[in-house]
C-alpha cells in the first residue's frame, strides 16, 4: 500500500444544495452529527494505507482548510508525504476556475511529478462511502486494468441527467458507459472514484485538455471505452453509499444515519472515521429531557425533547424547546417553548423563544448560519 | 542543543494508587477514566498546556503501558513540538547503578539530568491525583514577585477535616512558618494540594543534600520542605479557591463524577477559555433509541442507550440495551450493559460487562465495582461495596 496515493477533488456542482454550500463545498458540509463529508474519503484512503493524499479545491475552501489543517488528525502530517491542499492559481491558461476535473489535474500536474506513488486513486467528493479501497487497488493490480472504476448497485445513487453508468461483462470489464443520460439505463452507477497509474493519467490529461477537452467521463473514460483502447475495467462496492447533491439528499442522509444498521455499515470499527477535534465535553442531560431515536455528539446540552433529530456539537436545547427530524449543526440554540420540524439549521442558528418552524417533510426549511429567528 | 526554558513541569505519576482497589490493578492512577472521556491525568495536562508550560515530564513506574499508550506523542494537549514537549520518564540504568523511584523526592533526583538539558529557572512539581483547573503560570507569577524559593499551592478546607492533611502554617503574609503533616490539633486548614513550584537551583541543590541522607525517606512533604523551611528559606503559600478534588478511593471517584452532575456544575468543562483536552476516541456521536430514557446524565460518543439511565455518566462506546437501568453510576469506556440489568450507585470500569438480569451495587452502602474487562454473569447479584475481580466468587 506504500505505493498508492490518493487525490480529491472537491469541485462538484452544489447550487442544489442551497444556502448550505454558499460559505462550503460539498466536501466540507457537516454530517451525521460531528464530521465533514470529505473525512469518510480520507479516512477510507488513510484505512487502506495510503500516506500521500492530495486535495484539490476550487471555490469556498476556507473551510475545507480550516477543517483539514495539517491533516493531523488522519495522521497526515508526515515529512515527504502527508496531507496536500491544492488550491486553484492563476496561470496564464487558468483565471482561476477550474472548467472541469482535468482542467483541475492539469494545473497540479506538479502534485503528480513531485509525488513518488504509482497508482492514484482518484475520488470526487459528493459521495459518502466507506470502502476497502485496498481491495480496490488489490483487485486493479490482480486484473492488470489500466483504470478500475468503483460502482454500486445501490438505485438510490441514479439520477435524471446526472452521473455515470456502467455497462459491464461477465468479468468486470467496462464494455459500454453513459454520462449524463436523461434516463441512466444501465444499473451500474459509477462512483467517481477510479484507480490509475500516475504516469497514464497525466498523459490522458495533458492530451485531453490540449484539445480543448473538460470531462474526465466523457471525453477519456468513454472515448477509451469505445476505442477499446485501454483496459478499463470496475470493481463493485456493496456498502451503503450516499449522494450529496441537494438539500433532499443531504437530509436523507443524516436521517439514515439514526438507523443503527446502516449506522454500523458507515462507522466499522476496523475502519474509523477520523475528524477534527474539538474537545467538547460529553453531552448533558436535563432532569426534563426526553430523547427519541436521535444522534448527539459532545458539548450538547438537552434539557427540551428531541426526536428523530441529529444534533452537532456545542448544540442547546432548552426546557420546552421541542425538536422533530431536524439536523441542527455545531452550537446552534434552541430556545424555550420553540417547535421546529424538518428544518435544518445551520452553524450558530438560534431559533428564539415560542417561535415555531415546521417544514414539509420532502423539501426540509434550511436557515443559514448565524441566522436568529 | 535545546533552548532554555523558563518553567518545566514534572508530573509524578509513579504511585499505585492502591485505594482504588481492582481500578487500578492493571493501570496507574494518572491514567483512570473520569467525567465521561478523560483521564485524570488530562486535568494536569491541559492546566500545563493552558498555562503556558510546553515541557512536562511524566514519571511512571507502576503499570505504565496503558499511561504511555495515552500520552503518546502528546498531541491532544499540543505537547507534540519539538523544542519541549511531554516525556514519559521512567526509572533507568546509571552507569554501575540502577533503581525504582524510592520516593517524589528522589523521583526528581533521578531526574536532574532530563531537567537540567532545558535549563530552567523554575520547576514545577505536580502529582496525577486530583481534579482541578489551575492557573500554573499565575502561581508561578506569584512565585517571582514574592523572591520565594518555594511556592506550595494550599486550599482551605473545613476545619474538622484539617488534621487529615499536610497543613500550611503562614504568617500575615502568607510566608509559609510552619509545615505539620496531619496535625492532631491544627493551627491553620490551608491544606497543601501537592502543587508546588521551586526555583530551580535552590530545588537542585536540597534534592543533592537529601540524596546524601541515608535516613531520608526522599519526600517531598516529609524531608525537602521540612529541611528548607529549617534553613529559613523562602516558603509562601499560594490559595486557590477553585474546585479541586482527590479521586483517590472508589469513593472519592464515584463523587468527583457526580459533581459533573450537580447545577450548576461546581468546575466549568465549557469554559473554551480553558479547555480540558483528552484523546479522542474517534467514534460517532452516540445514539439514544426510541423507547429509552435519559435523565440528568453526561454521556459522550459512541455510547447506544436503549434502556433507562438516570443520573449516570457514560463513556465512549459504552452500550445500554434494552430493559437495562442504570442510576447514579459510572459507566467506563467499552462497558456494556445487558438487558434487564440494573446497575445502582456503582463503577463499571473498562470493558466490563453486567449479563442479562444481573444486579450491581444497591440504593444506599458503599460503592460497587466491576473490575476492567471483568463479566457479571446474568442473573448475579454484586451487593453495594463488592470489588469483581477475577477472584471474585458469585454466589447465588
Amino acid at each position: 500500500m506504500k505505493d498508492i496515493m490518493g487525490l480529491i477533488y472537491t469541485g462538484e456542482n452544489d447550487a442544489r444544495l442551497r444556502e448550505l454550500t454558499v460559505t462550503r463545498a460539498i466536501a466540507a458540509m457537516p454530517v451525521a452529527g460531528r464530521y465533514r463529508v470529505i473525512d469518510f474519503l480520507v479516512s477510507s484512503m488513510v484505512n487502506a494505507g495510503m500516506k500521500n493524499i492530495g486535495v484539490i479545491t476550487q471555490k469556498n475552501y476556507h473551510s475545507l482548510m480550516d477543517h483539514l489543517g495539517s491533516g493531523k488528525e488522519w495522521d497526515l502530517h508526515g515529512k515527504n508525504n502527508g496531507l496536500h491542499i491544492l488550491p486553484p492559481f492563476l496561470t496564464r491558461e487558468n483565471v482561476g476556475l477550474y472548467p472541469g476535473l482535468l482542467d483541475a489535474l492539469r494545473s497540479n500536474s506538479n502534485f503528480f511529478v513531485r509525488s513518488k506513488q504509482e497508482i492514484l486513486v482518484l475520488s470526487n467528493s459528493s459521495i459518502i462511502y466507506n470502502a476497502r479501497l485496498d481491495e480496490l487497488v488489490q483487485f486493479y493490480q490482480d486484473t492488470n486494468a489500466d483504470i478500475t472504476l468503483l460502482y454500486t448497485k445501490d438505485p438510490t445513487m441514479k439520477r435524471d441527467e446526472y452521473g455515470t453508468y456502467l455497462q459491464l461483462d461477465k468479468s468486470g470489464n467496462v464494455t459500454d458507459m453513459e454520462v449524463q443520460p436523461t434516463h441512466p439505463g444501465y444499473d451500474n452507477v459509477y462512483m467517481q472514484v477510479m484507480v490509475i497509474k500516475r504516469e497514464l493519467i497525466k498523459e490522458l490529461v495533458d492530451k485531453a485538455v490540449s484539445h480543448g477537452q473538460h470531462s474526465m467521463d466523457r471525453d477519456i473514460l468513454l472515448r477509451l471505452v469505445q476505442d477499446r483502447s485501454a483496459k478499463v475495467n470496475a470493481y463493485e462496492y456493496k456498502g451503503k453509499c450516499w449522494m450529496i447533491d441537494s438539500v433532499q439528499s443531504y437530509f436523507k442522509f443524516n436521517m439514515d444515519i439514526l438507523d443503527p444498521k446502516m449506522r454500523k455499515g458507515l462507522f466499522r470499527e476496523d475502519m474509523p472515521v477520523f475528524t477534527k477535534v474539538r474537545d467538547e465535553m460529553p453531552a448533558c442531560y436535563g432532569d426534563d429531557a426526553t430523547t427519541v431515536n436521535s444522534l448527539v455528539a459532545d458539548g450538547c446540552q438537552v434539557d427540551g425533547t428531541v426526536e428523530n433529530s441529529i444534533l452537532f456539537r456545542g448544540v442547546k436545547i432548552a426546557a420546552g424547546a421541542h425538536v422533530k427530524n431536524c439536523i441542527i449543526m455545531q452550537d446552534g440554540q434552541v430556545h424555550e417553548g420553540a417547535y421546529i420540524e424538518n428544518c435544518i439549521l445551520d452553524k450558530q442558528a438560534v431559533i428564539k423563544r415560542n417561535s415555531k418552524l415546521i417544514g414539509p417533510e420532502a423539501y426540509p426549511i434550511v436557515i443559514g448560519k448565524d441566522v436568529v429567528i | 542543543m535545546l533552548r532554555k526554558k523558563t518553567c518545566v513541569a514534572m508530573l509524578l505519576a509513579g504511585g499505585q494508587g492502591s485505594r482504588l482497589g481492582v481500578l487500578t490493578q492493571k493501570v496507574a492512577k494518572p491514567a483512570i477514566p473520569y467525567g465521561g472521556k478523560y483521564r485524570i491525568i488530562d486535568f494536569p495536562l491541559s492546566n500545563c498546556t493552558n498555562s503556558g508550560i510546553d515541557t512536562v515530564g511524566v514519571l511512571t513506574q507502576y503499570q505504565p503501558l496503558e499511561l504511555n499508550a495515552y500520552i503518546g506523542s502528546g498531541a491532544p494537549w499540543d505537547l507534540d513540538i519539538s523544542n519541549g514537549g511531554v516525556f514519559v520518564l521512567p526509572p533507568y540504568q546509571k552507569g554501575k547503578s540502577g533503581e525504582w523511584y524510592r520516593g517524589t523526592a528522589n523521583a526528581i533526583y533521578q531526574n536532574i539530568a532530563f531537567i537540567e538539558q532545558y535549563n530552567p529557572d523554575y520547576v514545577l512539581i505536580l502529582s496525577g491525583d486530583h481534579i482541578y483547573k489551575m492557573d500554573y503560570n499565575a502561581m508561578l507569577n506569584y512565585h517571582i514577585r514574592h523572591g520565594a524559593d518555594a511556592t506550595i499551592a494550599v486550599r482551605e478546607v473545613p476545619w474538622e477535616e484539617a488534621s487529615r492533611f499536610g497543613i500550611m502554617n503562614t504568617d500575615s503574609d502568607d510566608r509559609i512558618i510552619e509545615f505539620e503533616e496531619k496535625p492532631k490539633n491544627p493551627k491553620s486548614n490551608k491544606a497543601s494540594m501537592g502543587v508546588y513550584i521551586f526555583t530551580w537551583s535552590k530545588l537542585r541543590q536540597y534534592l543533592e543534600n537529601d540524596e546524601g541522607d541515608k535516613k531520608s525517606n526522599n519526600d517531598f512533604g516529609k524531608n525537602i520542605i521540612p529541611n528548607m523551611l529549617a534553613d529559613k528559606q523562602v516558603l509562601v503559600a499560594y490559595s486557590f479557591n477553585g474546585y479541586w478534588k482527590d479521586v483517590g478511593t472508589i469513593e472519592s471517584l464515584w463523587e468527583a463524577n457526580m459533581d459533573l452532575l450537580e447545577k450548576p456544575m461546581p468546575i466549568d468543562m465549557h469554559d473554551k477559555r480553558w479547555r480540558i483536552y483528552a484523546k479522542n476516541p474517534g467514534m460517532a456521536p452516540h445514539y439514544i433509541a426510541k423507547g429509552a430514557t435519559v435523565h440528568d446524565t453526561l454521556i459522550t460518543e459512541g455510547c447506544e442507550v436503549y434502556g433507562n439511565v438516570e443520573h449516570s455518566i457514560l463513556f465512549a462506546g459504552v452500550i445500554i440495551e434494552e430493559g437495562a437501568k442504570v442510576e447514579s453510576s459510572v459507566i467506563m469506556p467499552g462497558s456494556v450493559i445487558k438487558r434487564g440489568a440494573v446497575v445502582q450507585r456503582a463503577i463499571v470500569a473498562m470493558n466490563g460487562v453486567v449479563g442479562p438480569g444481573a444486579f450491581v451495587g444497591e440504593e444506599t452502602g458503599n460503592i460497587a465495582v466491576v473490575g476492567p474487562g471483568m463479566t457479571v454473569p446474568a442473573g448475579k447479584h454484586i451487593p453495594a461495596g463488592d470489588q469483581v475481580d477475577e477472584a471474585y466468587v458469585f454466589d447465588k
